[in-house]
C-alpha cells in the first residue's frame, strides 16, 4: 500500500515539476479547439467550441494516460525499474502505483483544460455535469493508463519507442471523432474508427459534456453523439459497456504483463527497430 | 559460522551459449570479495543471478542461507545492490530517492530520517540532500547509489563495477567509503571490477574467465603464486655483472641497457649484488602486480577501458 502511494506521489511530483510541459499541454488543446472549431462551423454542430472542447479534453486524457507507456519506458531506460526489481516491493503494487498516478495526472490535465474552457465560454446547466465529467475522466484515465502500461511492458528498445508511440496514437486520436466528426471520414477510415476504443470513449464523454444524456437515440444520432456503424446504433449503455470491457481487459493485461516482464531485457542502446518489440 | 554467500556448481546458459560454467565459491561474512575478469567473462551474469534478477540454469546459490532463486523476497531484503549503470530516479532529489527506497524496503517511518542522515554522512552528501539527481556529477551519483544500497542495512552489498568511468580521485573516495563500511558495520561486500589495483584491496579475489573461475585466493597468495618481483639493474661493467648473476643461478634478460632479473626472494638478489656493489650504477625494483597475475592466469591483458 505504501508503495502504491509513494509511486502515485512520485508521478504527481514529476507532473507538477514539469512546468514547460504543463503550459504546453494547455496551449496545444486550445489551438485545436479554435482551429477545428472554425473549420467545422456549420449547421451540423450547433456549438462548435463546446463540441471541440469536449473532444480536446478527452484526447488530452487519452494521451496523458497513454503517456504512462513513455514514462515507464523512461523508468526502464534510466534504470529506475531495475531498482524496483531488486527490492522486496510487490510488483503488483508498483503497477497499481504507476496506473493510479497516470490516471490522476491525466484527469488533472483534463480538469485544467476544462477550467480554462469554462472561462472561455463553455457552460453547464446542471451541477451534476462537472461531477459526471470528472468521473468519466478518471474512469477513462485508468482504462487508457492500463493500455499505456501494457505497451510499456512489451517494449524492448527505448529509443525507437517514442516514434512508434506517436505513429500509433496520433492516427487513433484523429480517428476517434474527437476532432473530426466520424460522418466526415471516408469509409475505410471510418471502419478503422469503429475498431478504435477511443471512438466510444469520445462519444460517451461528449454526450456528457454537451449535457445531451436525456436525448433520444435518434436525436443523439442526428447530433453525432453516438457511434453509428452502418445503421447499427451503439447506444450510450452499450458504449459504456464497451469502455468498461476495454478498460478491464487493459488493466488485467497490463498488471499481468508487468508482473511477468523481465525489465533487465530492455535493450538500453539498440537502435535496430526490429528489436523494439520482443 | 556458515559463509554468507554459498555458490555451488552454478551454471547459466543462454541457448547454446554457456555464460557461466559450473562455478563454486564461498564468501565469508564481513569480507570484501572481488570478482575479477574481462568483459563477457560471466561477472555480471553471476552478480545478477545472486541479486535475484536472472534465473539460474543449474546449481545452488545461497545468501545468508536463503536460496536466491526460491526465497527471492527474503534475499532482496538482505542485500543491497549498486548496478553498473545508474538506477537512480534522475527527476527526483537525493532525499526523495532515499525515501522511495525506504518505502520499497518497508523501513519503519520513524527510522527513515535517522537512516537518511546516517547514509548521507557516510558518503559525504549531507549538504546535497535536496539536490536533483540529474544535477549531480557521476561520482556523486555513484555515492548516492551506495548510500541508497545501504539504507535498509543489508547484510551483503553488491557493487557491480562501482568505480568504472570515475576519475582516479573519486575512485579513491569510493574505496574509502567501501572500506569504512566493511570495518564499521561488518557488511559483506561483493564487487566486480576490472581494475587490477582495486582487487588488491579485497580480502579474497576470484578471477573469472570464459565462464569459469580460474583462480580464487587472497590477493597476496595470488600474487605470490603467479608473480615474481623484478629488478632492473644498470651497470658500467656488464661482463662482471653477468658473471656474478650467472654464478648465483639468477636468470636475466638484457634489454635497452638494463638487466632484468626476476626473483622469488629479492632479498637474496640484493645480497648477491651487495658483494660487488661497484658493478651496480642503478637498481629499480618492481613488485609483482595484479596485472601480472591476470596475465599469467588468463594469458591476456584485462581491458582497462570501457
Amino acid at each position: 500500500m505504501n508503495t502504491v502511494f509513494a509511486l502515485w506521489k512520485r508521478g504527481l511530483k514529476a507532473f507538477v515539476r514539469n512546468k514547460t510541459g504543463l503550459v504546453l499541454s494547455l496551449i496545444f488543446p486550445f489551438f485545436f479547439v479554435y482551429v477545428f472549431g472554425a473549420i467545422f462551423k456549420n449547421d451540423f454542430i450547433e456549438d462548435p467550441i463546446s463540441y471541440m472542447l469536449s473532444g480536446v479534453i478527452i484526447t488530452t486524457v487519452f494521451e496523458s494516460a497513454l503517456n504512462l507507456a513513455s514514462s515507464t519506458v523512461d523508468d526502464m531506460v534510466s534504470g529506475f525499474m531495475k531498482e524496483v526489481l531488486v527490492s522486496p516491493a510487490k510488483r503488483i503494487a508498483v503497477a497499481m502505483g504507476q496506473l493510479l498516478s497516470a490516471a490522476t495526472v491525466s484527469t488533472l490535465q483534463g480538469v485544467l483544460i476544462l477550467a480554462v474552457g469554462l472561462l472561455t465560454g463553455i457552460k453547464f446547466t446542471s451541477w451534476t455535469t462537472p461531477l459526471y465529467i470528472l468521473i468519466s475522466m478518471i474512469f477513462i484515465g485508468i482504462a487508457f493508463s492500463g493500455a499505456g502500461l501494457f505497451m510499456a511492458t512489451k517494449v524492448r528498445n527505448g529509443q525507437t519507442f517514442q516514434i512508434v508511440k506517436t505513429a500509433v496514437t496520433m492516427p487513433l486520436t484523429f480517428l476517434s471523432g474527437a476532432y473530426i466528426p466520424l460522418s466526415m471520414l471516408p469509409d475505410t477510415l471510418r471502419f478503422v474508427a469503429y475498431m478504435n476504443p477511443m471512438t466510444y470513449a469520445t462519444a460517451f464523454f461528449r454526450m456528457i459534456v454537451l449535457e445531451k444524456t436525456n436525448l433520444s437515440i435518434t436525436e443523439l444520432k442526428n447530433e453525432g453523439l453516438v457511434v453509428d456503424i452502418n445503421g447499427f446504433i451503439v447506444t450510450p449503455l452499450m458504449t459504456f459497456a464497451i469502455i468498461l470491457t476495454i478498460g478491464l481487459v487493459f488493466l488485467l493485461l497490463s498488471t499481468n504483463s508487468f508482473v511477468k516482464t523481465d525489465f533487465s531485457r530492455l535493450n538500453r542502446s539498440a537502435t535496430d527497430a526490429n528489436e523494439l518489440w520482443g | 559460522m556458515d559463509p554468507i554467500i554459498q555458490v555451488k556448481n552454478f551454471t547459466k546458459r543462454y541457448g547454446d551459449f554457456v555464460a557461466v560454467n559450473d562455478i563454486s565459491f564461498d564468501v565469508e561474512e564481513g569480507s570484501i570479495f572481488a570478482f575479477l575478469g574481462p568483459n563477457g567473462a560471466g561477472k555480471s551474469t553471476t552478480i545478477n543471478t545472486l541479486c535475484t534478477i536472472f534465473e539460474k540454469t543449474s546449481g545452488s546459490l545461497l545468501i545468508d542461507g536463503k536460496d536466491v532463486t526460491v526465497q527471492k523476497g527474503e534475499v532482496r531484503s538482505t542485500i543491497g545492490v549498486v548496478f553498473q549503470d545508474s538506477t537512480l530516479d534522475a527527476k527526483m532529489t537525493i532525499e526523495e530517492n532515499l525515501k522511495m527506497h525506504c518505502v520499497f524496503y518497508n523501513i519503519p517511518k520513524r527510522e527513515v530520517e535517522e537512516r537518511i542522515q546516517f547514509v548521507l554522512k557516510l558518503v559525504d552528501l549531507v549538504a546535497e540532500r535536496k539536490k536533483l539527481v540529474a544535477a549531480l556529477s557521476g561520482g556523486m551519483k555513484r555515492r548516492v547509489e551506495i548510500a541508497r544500497g545501504l539504507i535498509h542495512y543489508p547484510k551483503v552489498l553488491f557493487l557491480d563495477e562501482p568505480t568504472t568511468g570515475l576519475d582516479p580521485q573519486t575512485r579513491a573516495h569510493i574505496w574509502e567509503y567501501i572500506i569504512k563500511l566493511q570495518k564499521e558495520r561488518n557488511i559483506t561486500i561483493f564487487l566486480t571490477t576490472h581494475y587490477m589495483e582495486e582487487a588488491e584491496i579485497c580480502s579474497k579475489v576470484a578471477i573469472i574467465d570464459g565462464g569459469v573461475i580460474v583462480a580464487h585466493d587472497t590477493p597476496y597468495a595470488l600474487k605470490k603464486k603467479y608473480t615474481r618481483d623484478k629488478a632492473y639493474i644498470s651497470t658500467k661493467n656488464e661482463a662482471a655483472l653477468e658473471r656474478l648473476l650467472t654464478e648465483h643461478d639468477l636468470n636475466f634478460i638484457k634489454k635497452d641497457g638494463y638487466y632484468r632479473v626476476e626473483a622469488e626472494y629479492l632479498a637474496g638478489l640484493l645480497e648477491v649484488l651487495s658483494i660487488h656493489k661497484e658493478y651496480v650504477t642503478n637498481i629499480e625494483i618492481k613488485k609483482g602486480t595484479f596485472n601480472d597475475v591476470f596475465l599469467e592466469i588468463t594469458g591476456k591483458k584485462i581491458r582497462e577501458d570501457t
